[in-house]
């Protein structure tokens, strides 16, 4: 089921960088940086080959793909699409939804001392 | 090493593994050691730094460019911890809903388990240990992670709905690496049962993709993939 790497000529390397709204065009090699220190943090060699890292790409947006037209099916039931149903089909997988649900909020901490912040800067500004 | 990444998403997946103190060498660990305890009264300060870094889609990511003072920001962090909570318990829990409510994540009671101290000085006492070679490692994983933009187009390209929220693309890019953990590590073991070294080739990659198959660890098409 997994194909090589090579077989993919239909994603055509649109070299154009306009945002696909409803066009399924994609630029190989999106997140060729990002993989190659990523792998290597994870026990990869210092410089992967790029072969694997187009290969480890490939499926990770297949992996992202399935994971949302999943989400998509049971967001559709709810109306609109949300994290919880990220969250719930990651249930299983018990590291996988720790690690989410840490990062949510660490993300609604920082809003909060985000917000906190403004206001304490706005009353500066209004005393002087 | 990566310098474009957030700082504080790398503070943030360090809040995992619950250490305070940045994946630097011991000397760089000692001298941040008192800046910590300085910076109790100076939350507020830190929290700006962060957050800029943080919030890259409001296209205004400070990213500093020097590993090191990029790494000074994630010391603050769990420090920070301490003061957004006080802060937060001083004001009103007002959210302006304009994205998806995130309702099921407010309650900040459950705070990272950084602020277990065992657990910190038991990293910290690993992280002291750590040869050159594993410390750049433990950098790399610690602070790589995918482009929330990259990732945000992805996605819309895929849900064809523009309202991805930023929730949304962080919990999956969060899903997306731990994703390529286990791919590598896999690989990893792929290649040692084979008695093989070296750099992973894409045959251990397949063997490791197949592997998580079979265990259910990949999310499975309802239809089959016709078109490529």
């Amino acid at each position: 089921m997994s194909n090589p790497s090579a077989g993919t000529p239909s994603k055509a390397k649109a070299g154009s960088s306009q945002p696909s709204e409803a066009s399924f065009k994609r630029k190989r090699g999106v997140f060729q940086k990002d993989l190659q220190h990523m792998m290597y943090g994870f026990g990869d060699d210092a410089n992967p080959f790029p072969e694997t890292v187009t290969l480890v790409e490939d499926i990770v947006v297949e992996y992202v793909t399935d994971l949302a037209h999943k989400a998509q099916d049971i967001g559709s039931k709810r109306g609109k699409l949300s994290v919880e149903d990220f969250l719930y089909l990651i249930r299983k997988d018990t590291p996988k939804l720790n690690r989410c649900t840490e990062l949510l909020s660490m993300q609604e901490e920082l809003k909060q001392a985000r917000k906190a912040f403004e206001v304490d800067e706005e009353k500066l500004a209004t005393l002087e | 090493m990566k310098q474009s990444k957030d700082p504080f998403e790398a503070a943030l997946e360090e809040q995992e593994e619950s250490p305070p103190d940045s994946p630097v060498g011991e000397d760089e660990l000692n001298s941040q050691a008192p800046n910590e305890t300085q910076n109790q009264t100076d939350g507020g300060q830190n929290i700006l730094v962060d957050d800029d870094d943080y919030d890259d889609i409001g296209s205004n990511s400070k990213n500093p460019s020097h590993p090191s003072s990029s790494l000074t920001p994630k010391l603050h962090s769990t420090s920070i911890n301490a003061n957004v909570a006080a802060a937060v318990t001083n004001k009103n829990k007002e959210y302006d809903d304009d994205e998806e409510e995130e309702n099921v994540e407010v309650e900040l009671s459950k705070f990272p388990s950084s602020a277990d101290p065992a657990k910190m000085a038991k990293m910290q006492t690993i992280l002291s240990q750590f040869t050159e070679d594993q410390m750049s490692r433990y950098e790399s994983f610690r602070r790589s992670a995918l482009q929330k933009s990259n990732m945000r187009r992805l996605l819309v390209s895929i849900t064809g709905s523009q309202k991805i929220s930023l929730p949304m693309t962080i919990v999956v890019c969060g899903i997306a690496k731990m994703f390529v953990g286990e791919l590598v590590e896999k690989a990893r073991m792929v290649m040692t049962e084979r008695k093989e070294s070296g750099p992973i080739r894409p045959c251990h990659i397949r063997e490791a993709y197949r592997r998580l198959k079979f265990e259910g660890k990949v999310p499975k098409r309802s239809v089959q993939r016709l078109f490529r």
